[in-house]
């Protein structure tokens, strides 16, 4: 009999511990239904950087501002500005930060010399 | 002489463990590891990728998307982020429904939100697709003005005289240009409102209920309404509650505030319409409610 209770007990310990690597690791919970506040950070970058553009070709700050609502943000000129910043820290894509950069200012948020190559220009 | 003896369970040496109860308790502890780790601590939310986003954020996604198209016309780099959406139907389709969910909705109570829409449109119309957007939304506000060719041929007078003989002749035209110009506008009051008509309903109190139609009665739906109060205004379309009608669309009053309603562009403005009180047939108190329609001047 109490062969058989360790046996259980050590089928048990070693069961649990392959249930739980299937659980947590090899076959997580795949969420949906996710608000748009817990995207990945690579995605939220995205998002932004695509209302930023979006910004560019209709010029509505009160609309972009709106559409980085969804991302549930404290601050949104302080985000877009850390963004921005980050961006060119990074070396990130050059258009990219154009488009960040023009959003920023939009909000009143300029770093000055940091932002000059990255400013629109007007060609002649 | 050996005795060959046949070995027996009793005789054979006992294993420590018990193979059966050892394996019976890896099943339990697997289906309870998870269970556990499934249902009761299932691992925090991280890495959240566009597709597992909900319905209404994964349109803002969209919405975004055709923002950023609308400005750089990316079209490979566009497909290739609609695609992080694992939309059902193609990318392009699915813009083209994603559009007419919103412009069903009250997304479009605002500009900043028909230009999404118009957005979208412009994206997927560009690539051969149709979608209900494109019968609740016009194509562009107000009205469409469209380009014509104006042969310009202005007679240039002669320059004035000099010390140096000039020959004189006939007024010289200068070479016939292509100037494309904008046509003239249409006229500004290309609507106008038949008197509003008040009732008092109080299922429907304090709503102002909008009807556009055309010269012959019809309706004509993605008509823009502005309805304007003292502290704001509100822009919105006909054809958004396509159960009401493809003409109509309404607003709601605040009780004792007066509004004017209008088609921005279009027509002129009501007289103030206010949201007064009133006595219902069956003796109930409640607000006034207003019928406007809309016809072509």
């Amino acid at each position: 009999m109490l062969r058989t209770l360790i046996s259980l007990l050590i089928g048990l310990a070693i069961g649990l511990g392959i249930g739980l690597y299937l659980g947590w690791v090899q076959f997580p919970v795949v969420y949906t239904e996710s608000p748009a506040s817990l995207l990945d950070q690579r995605f939220k970058d995205e998002y932004t950087v695509m209302i930023a553009a979006g910004y560019l070709a209709d010029r509505d700050l009160q609309g972009a501002v709106g559409r980085l609502r969804v991302l549930d943000l404290d601050n949104i000129p302080d985000y877009v500005q850390r963004l921005t910043e980050r961006f060119i820290s990074e070396s990130r894509d050059f258009r990219n930060i154009q488009y960040l950069v023009a959003l920023s200012v939009g909000l009143g948020r300029d770093a000055g010399a940091l932002y000059d190559p990255f400013r629109e220009v007007t060609l002649p | 002489m050996t005795e060959s003896r046949r070995s027996s369970r009793y005789e054979r040496p006992r294993y420590p463990i018990s193979f059966t109860a050892l394996i019976l308790g890896v099943v339990i502890g697997i289906a309870g590891g998870l269970f556990y780790a499934w249902n009761l601590a299932p691992t925090e939310e991280f890495n959240t990728e566009p597709w597992q986003l909900r319905a209404d954020d994964q349109a803002h996604y969209v919405v975004a998307i055709m923002l950023n198209y609308a400005y750089d016309s990316d079209l490979a780099l566009a497909v290739t982020r609609l695609a992080q959406l694992r939309p059902p139907v193609d990318p392009i389709q699915y813009v083209a429904d994603v559009a007419c969910d919103l412009a069903r909705s009250g997304y479009v109570n605002d500009n900043s939100g028909l230009t999404a829409i118009r957005a979208m449109m412009r994206f997927y119309q560009g690539q051969g697709r149709t979608g209900c957007a494109d019968q609740l939304i016009p194509a562009a506000e107000g009205p469409i003005a469209t380009e014509a060719l104006i042969i310009a041929a202005t007679p240039t007078l002669p320059p004035p005289p000099t010390k140096t003989a000039t020959p004189s002749g006939s007024p010289q035209l200068t070479p016939t240009t292509e100037i494309r110009a904008p046509s003239t506008p249409a006229p500004q009051s290309a609507f106008q409102s038949i008197n509003p008509t008040t009732f008092c309903d109080p299922e429907f109190a304090g709503v102002i209920e909008i009807y556009v139609r055309d010269g012959r009665g019809q309706p004509v739906p993605g008509q823009p309404i502005r309805v304007v109060w003292a502290d704001g205004e509100s822009l919105f379309f006909t054809g958004l509650q396509p159960l009401r009608g493809l003409d109509y669309a309404d607003f709601q009053m605040t009780p004792n505030t007066g509004y004017t309603v209008e088609m921005p562009g279009l027509s002129e403005p009501t007289n103030q319409l206010i949201a007064s009180t009133c006595v219902s047939a069956d003796g109930t108190e409640t607000i006034t409610s207003y019928r406007v329609i809309f016809i072509p001047r």
